[in-house]
């Protein structure tokens, strides 16, 4: 383990609340709702939660780094639009989701380009591209929907394994464990934790962080790319509101899973984890006929409290301080 | 000590702003009464809201949940006239919900050392989910009389909106506050350096704290201006509307990064969005371009600001002259 | 003492973790002197400093100003009593006025309303009026309504003694002034010194520039290694005299250098400008060399080793690796062919602080520790950080320990093992002692002296001269960005070096 012993029992502690949480989530909405109880409804917890759920694991490295991704919803909305412009002037399937990871990828590549070579904040960088994509999606599709995917598609993204096992549930768990692998053990997640703690330090023993900032941010980019394919296949129609309030729920996910805004300190797993409640309460949410907007209301809370509390136990831990913080640049924006 | 005018970013977007007006005078029904008249009544809120905001970047943080601030007041506000409350009470309690609500951001920024940008994103969530979830009709008040639009829609001289008028007042009490008060230079401090400000003897946090506070008196003030133009008013007709208070004031040259700008900077910024915006219309573009166009402003806005501090920096260096060789030979 | 002294420190000691810095010093500032503070870098100045101005509080001891005793939480307070710093670091806000900047925090105000009192805005007439009668004292030409950013480094420098002066006041204190000054700037500086010195200021000036010194100053008090040394008229002292307070007279054998024999030239920079920085500096290195780099801070010994290493881009020059040409783009390059750089400032540049042992120490080796997937195999990790370890004593628990944690000493060695994990032929050690305490100081100096014994070739970059003449085969002494000289191990004495650097 590459953290302390000390440090372990913590981040034990808070997967295991994240845990509990999630079993008393189930519990509760189970006794709510009794078909919640149901395995088709929890294995539907497990689908509906895969495009955001990639966009997460992908967020988690790049606010390990102290950064942070505001369009990725506008990301995946117009690599939605694009696909189905492309699928439906070409009838070409594969032309449509090449077209899609592209746009995703330039998109990201586009953030990271300007993070890493100016000194543009990641926050105001991605609020003025989160516009931007939103814009650009709009005016490409106006209000128009795209639909009528072909069936083929489709059953890629619906596809149930074994006939019980959620194929999007699959790809989460997939793109997870290699983005875990690389974070937990690799050399890349030592480098984007010890950015988030200091920048100066990493760039001191060799490392190219240009490269990484851009190299993170082009990922997102990717997966905001796949997440638009695999929301798609869900839900079959591309349409402009597909983005609302997707970064806020990335967002919520990484800082639930334990990732602190500072940056440095991250999990992967915590991220893997959140996804799932969030999953459970939407599913919980939609079961009882509660609005989107509660949803999002819960949501908002509980990033709000999750930021506190972080803030809370970082300072108790002292992490803070014994941090070197870059002066001059504003830490709050 | 001469005294010329200096062509500061101020004068020249003002001088932008006159062409464009002129521009757009000559072109289209633009300076017809009502072109006037619509013009104002449309640019007062959103110059009040850009000076609110400016408040908050000029100390190096940003609300992203202004919007559904104004959306609470707005609700506030016409509950109150509903039940027959009159303008000098229900104003006053519109600017208490916004300073409530800013403050509490505020709070939470300062208070456990977060981003500003993340917490209001949170807030603008929670806020908009609360509209729906917990006001009836989702916040939705219809029929309003006489008693809330009179403001609104109350002109002097049968041209200028009474909204106009406030806000004229309004960016002259900021202009002076900046300018002449210990208030107005703290926020400068706090944004130019908090280690600096500290050595001058500055609280950072309760200037934080107090730039929020006086943000949420003015988007209080700005949300009555604009709901009492209309008979109906709902929460959510505010939702996104930050976004072109935040490219007025980065237009107007308020750094992001806290610490410069002026309140006159951030009235031409307003203006010029506007224009634009307006612009864009009358050259048939759908509403949607909005979003791309203000996308666009804050990164170009953003970009020149940082440009022009490592310009700065560069002629910092002291050139010396015994340097014989040119630059490009590979070390 | 006949006069009473209005600036009384008595027996201050201040410990920071891991270190001493300063040990029972006390000082008497009489009224209306200029009273100069010398000492090494390091030497506990400007800790002393921040003390009185309020920034850091005293372990023990007590300041007395003009009798009273002083209790100060911070800067402000400070300046409140008529105790007004000029620190090194500027606290002057860039993009506002001249006038802005020197009423910052403690405008000028005035009623805007008769009728309401409480109303106050502030009253700029009042503060341009003051604030052109201060420049006119300081003879000073300023545009009070000039951006910070638009001036000079001089004109900037009395912009702070000016906003020291709308304090109204009695005692100065200067931290280092002339560091970024010309010659003819710092000549109008003691002319402003003098003539605050006329109207009864007392000044407290910080320093290691012994010529300023014998222009400007009254009596001078020497610390050394956070210990009060001698305070003496400036007139009753020699240079050379100074010179041996601040260094000591001893010279004992704390540092175990062995005599190893120098093999071939190595590494060689010929000719390396960096623009407003380094100016055409050359020299050589041998196989099992070590090359000593001495000079004053802000001499150019850092930025020397940042463009060696592509840390920062020289303009010209060339580097010769065992007699072939090196191109180095990034420090990465650097790190390949050989060549590693520890830094002076651990905790900002050298090590991630929140991070493991093991963490810090394989940072600069990833690449070869990963699998092609760039997942880390752990055994060899653990088997780099454990020799490591064990090679330099460092003194922790085991390589999953948190390096914030360690002492100061033991923080430094990891930062060694980590350049060393990347078995670098040359090693640049900037600091190498700096801040640690004596014992892992000599335990230091005998890992240096084992590199060079097992072949590899270091430059030391070091203001604490005792370790340059203990460690060096050879000294290269630098001033203002050029190489002032060269000095073998047999002609190394401290007057030397010091009348070179100075």
């Amino acid at each position: 383990m590459s953290m302390t012993g000390n440090k372990i029992s913590i981040k034990l502690t808070h997967q295991g609340v994240l845990v509990t949480l999630l079993f008393g989530l189930i519990i509760t909405f189970g006794l709510i709702e009794p078909v919640f109880f149901r395995p088709s409804v929890l294995l539907d917890v497990m689908a509906i939660m895969g495009d955001v759920g990639v966009m997460a694991l992908g967020m988690t490295y790049i606010i390990t780094t102290s950064g942070v991704d505001l369009s990725v919803g506008y990301n995946q909305q117009l690599s939605a639009v694009v696909f189905g412009m492309v699928y439906l002037s070409t009838r070409n399937l594969a032309l449509a989701i090449a077209a899609a990871l592209l746009c995703g990828t330039v998109l990201g590549f586009f953030n990271g380009l300007i993070v890493a070579k100016t000194k543009i904040p990641p926050l105001v960088t991605t609020l003025a591209t989160m516009y931007l994509f939103r814009g650009i999606s709009m005016i490409l599709a106006g209000s128009m929907t795209y639909s009528g995917f072909p069936q083929g598609f489709r059953l890629f993204f619906t596809y149930r394994l074994f006939g019980v096992l959620p194929i999007q549930f699959i790809y989460f768990t997939a793109v997870f464990l290699i983005l875990d692998s690389l974070y937990s053990y690799g050399a890349l997640g030592r480098n984007l934790k010890g950015m988030g703690f200091n920048e100066e330090s990493v760039h001191f023993s060799g490392v190219k962080i240009q490269k990484i900032k851009i190299g993170i941010y082009t990922l997102l980019g990717l997966l905001c790319g796949f997440a638009a394919l695999m929301y798609l296949g869900r839900l079959s129609v591309a349409k402009t509101s597909i983005g609302d309030w997707i970064n806020f729920q990335v967002i919520t996910a990484v800082l639930l899973g334990g990732t602190s805004i500072n940056g440095g300190v991250g999990s992967i797993r915590g991220t893997f984890i959140a996804i799932l409640i969030i999953g459970v309460l939407k599913k919980g949410y939609t079961l009882m006929s509660l609005s989107g907007n509660i949803f999002n209301f819960t949501l908002g809370t509980i990033l709000i409290l999750s930021l506190i509390v972080f803030a809370v136990t970082e300072e108790r831990k002292n992490v803070v301080s014994s941090k070197i913080r870059k002066t001059n640049i504003p830490t709050r924006v | 000590m001469k005294k010329s005018i200096r062509m500061t970013r101020e004068v020249v977007l003002a001088i932008i702003v006159a062409v464009f007006i002129l521009f757009l005078s000559l072109t289209t029904n633009f300076n017809t009464v009502s072109g006037i008249y619509s013009f104002m009544l449309d640019i007062s809120p959103t110059i009040v809201a850009a000076i609110a905001l400016s408040l908050v970047i000029f100390t190096g943080n940003i609300d992203i949940s202004a919007g559904t601030i104004m959306g609470f007041v707005a609700y506030t506000a016409g509950k109150l006239a509903e039940a027959g409350i009159p303008f000098v009470i229900f104003l006053p309690a519109g600017m208490l919900v916004g300073v409530a609500l800013a403050g509490l951001n505020g709070y939470i920024t300062v208070k456990f050392k977060v981003p500003s940008i993340v917490v209001t994103l949170a807030m603008n969530m929670v806020h908009i989910g609360f509209y729906a979830t917990f006001l009836p009709m989702s916040g939705w008040i219809e029929n309003l009389g006489e008693n809330f639009t009179w403001f609104g829609r109350g002109r002097f001289l049968n041209i200028i909106p009474y909204g106009f008028v406030l806000a004229f007042f309004v960016s002259l009490l900021f202009m002076f506050i900046m300018k002449y008060t210990k208030f107005g230079k703290a926020l400068y401090a706090v944004g130019g350096s908090i280690q600096s400000a500290m050595y001058s003897g500055i609280d950072p946090d309760r200037t934080v704290i107090k730039a929020f506070l006086m943000e949420g008196l003015l988007l209080g003030i700005a949300a009555v201006m604009k709901a009492t133009t209309r008979s109906d008013v709902m929460p959510s007709l505010f939702i996104g509307r930050e976004l072109f208070f935040i490219s007025a004031a980065l237009v107007g040259g308020v750094s992001i990064f806290g610490g410069v700008g002026k309140i006159f900077g951030t009235v031409m910024g307003a203006l010029l969005v506007y224009l634009l915006s307006i612009s864009m219309i009358y050259l048939g573009f759908q509403d949607y371009y909005q979003f791309a166009l203000q996308g666009i402003i804050i990164l170009a806005a953003v970009y020149i600001t940082v440009t022009d501090f490592s310009l700065l920096k560069k002629s910092y260096c002291k050139e010396t002259d015994e340097f014989p060789g040119k630059k490009g030979e590979e070390a | 003492m006949e006069k009473q002294p209005i600036l009384d420190i008595c027996g201050i000691d201040k410990r920071f973790p891991g270190v001493l810095a300063l040990k029972d010093v006390s000082l008497q500032l009489l009224p209306g002197e200029v009273h100069a503070i010398c000492g090494e870098n390091g030497a506990g100045k400007s800790t002393l400093m921040k003390i009185i101005a309020g920034v850091y509080v005293a372990d023990t001891g007590s300041i007395l100003l003009d009798g009273q005793e002083l209790h100060l939480e911070n800067p402000n307070d400070a300046y409140k009593q008529g105790l007004s710093i000029i620190f090194q670091e500027s606290s002057l806000f860039p993009d506002l006025t001249v006038l802005e900047n020197l009423f910052m925090g403690h405008e000028e105000q005035k009623s805007l309303f008769p009728v309401l009192p409480f109303i106050r805005m502030n009253d700029i007439p009042k503060m341009r009026k003051r604030a052109k009668e201060i420049f006119i004292r300081l003879e000073m030409n300023v545009d009070l309504d000039e951006k910070i950013s638009a001036l000079g480094v001089a004109t900037k420098q009395m912009v702070e003694i000016a906003k020291a002066l709308t304090f109204d006041s009695k005692v100065l204190i200067l931290d280092e002034p002339t560091a970024a000054l010309t010659n003819k700037e710092v000549h109008t500086l003691f002319e402003t010194i003098r003539r605050l010195k006329q109207e009864g200021v007392s000044i407290l000036y910080i320093s290691h520039r012994l010529e300023e010194i014998f222009q400007i100053a009254d009596r001078v008090s020497v610390l050394r290694d956070g210990a009060y040394v001698a305070t003496a008229d400036v007139s009753d002292v020699s240079k050379p005299k100074l010179i041996s307070w601040m260094v000591g007279r001893f010279l004992e054998n704390l540092y175990p250098k062995e005599d190893v024999e120098i093999g071939e030239t190595v590494f060689e920079v010929k000719e390396l400008w960096q623009r407003g920085l380094l100016h055409g500096i050359s020299f050589s290195l041998g196989k099992g060399e070590i090359l000593g780099i001495a000079g004053l801070a802000g001499a150019g010994r850092t930025e020397l080793a940042l463009a060696v290493c592509g840390l920062s881009k020289a303009d010209k020059g060339e580097l010769l690796l065992n007699g072939k040409k090196l191109v180095i783009h990034q420090y990465r390059d650097a790190l390949d062919k050989g060549i590693a750089y520890i830094s002076e400032d651990r905790q900002r540049y050298g090590l991630v602080l929140p991070m493991t042992l093991k963490e810090n120490i394989t940072h600069k080796v990833l690449n070869r520790i990963c699998n092609v997937f760039g997942i880390i195999d752990r055994r060899k990790e653990n088997s780099i950080t454990d020799s490591y370890m064990s090679q330099l004593s460092i003194k922790a628990p085991d390589g999953s320990f948190v390096v914030s944690k360690l002492s100061g000493g033991n923080q430094q060695k990891v930062s060694v093992a980590k350049s060393l994990a990347a078995e670098p032929q040359i090693l640049i050690l900037d600091e190498p002692t700096r801040g640690v305490d004596v014992g892992a100081k000599s335990e230091l100096h005998r890992i240096i002296s084992n590199l060079a014994k097992a072949g590899k070739s270091i430059i030391i970059i070091s203001s604490d001269l005792p370790e340059i003449l203990g460690m060096s085969d050879r000294v290269m002494v630098m001033k203002n960005g050029c190489k002032a000289g060269e000095l073998l191990r047999a002609e190394l004495t401290q007057e030397r070096i010091l009348e070179m650097a100075l």
